[in-house]
């Protein structure tokens, strides 16, 4: 344990250990990193004002290691369910542009039957993002 | 299970602890000499919170810095369990060989 009486020590070293957290994973930072950052300061001996060596390539030996495994993970332990729910969507969107492009360029013309262009993509939006939802309730295992 | 592994979940096992609590927990368990470091301790915690033999007991924060508490499981008290009663069974093996070949004792 620390005594906090050298407040510069302190927030020089909390601004190294920060340095090193952020080698790992964004979404698990986003979870441990104060919790780690509270566990290394709690760690560390009085005045210490730089991590240890150790304690650097413990970290990012680990950081690099987490990466590897989540991209392991990602690219063959991703169920085929969510796959396809991200590739629908990109379709959804490439196809609503397409027909909104189409129904642009005919009212331009003076064509106002290419309203229900615009309402058909609309439809296409909000029964997507049901059908988006209901698969988000059920998530696959 | 590593040793590491199994020191973590033998210092959860009387109850919740936050990360630092677990690193002193662990050196005395292991006398001091497993001194687990920061990195190694959350790669550790991290997998087995996915296969669900440790979870989050609760969060508080003391001097504003935050500590989450870890809590075994069932299925990691009994995972602990079986590896203490494998271990056990080894170990008495051993010392009852030792023994037997040439009756020194072993302090």
């Amino acid at each position: 344990m620390r005594g906090g009486d050298d407040v510069s020590d302190s927030t020089q070293l909390e601004r190294r250990y920060l340095r090193l957290l952020a080698f790992y994973p964004k979404a698990f930072r986003r979870e441990h990193e104060q919790e780690m950052l509270s566990v290394l300061i709690a760690g560390a001996a009085e005045g210490q004002r730089r991590p240890s060596l150790d304690e650097a390539i413990d970290l990012v030996s680990n950081a690099i290691f987490m990466r590897m495994w989540q991209m392991f993970t990602k690219l063959f332990v991703r169920p085929y369910e969510v796959r396809h729910r991200r590739l629908l969507w990109a379709f959804r969107i490439v196809w609503g542009l397409v027909l909104l492009g189409l129904a642009m360029f005919a009212l331009s013309c003076g064509s106002w039957w290419a309203l229900w262009f615009i309402a058909g993509a609309a439809a296409d939006f909000v029964f997507g993002y049901r059908i988006y939802q209901i698969a988000q309730s059920q998530p696959p295992t | 299970m590593q040793e590491a592994t199994f020191l973590i979940l033998t210092a959860l096992a009387a109850g919740s602890q936050h990360g630092y609590g677990i690193i002193t927990d662990v050196e005395q368990i292991s006398k001091g000499r497993v001194r687990l470091r920061a990195g190694t301790l959350y790669t550790a915690l991290e997998r087995l919170r996915t296969d669900k033999l440790i979870e989050v007991d609760r969060e508080e924060i003391v001097e504003s810095r935050l500590r989450r508490y870890y809590r075994l499981t069932p299925s990691g008290a009994e995972r602990l369990a079986e590896e203490a009663d494998r271990l056990r069974s080894n170990a008495d093996v051993a010392m009852s060989r030792l023994e037997m070949s040439c009756g020194v004792a072993t302090t």
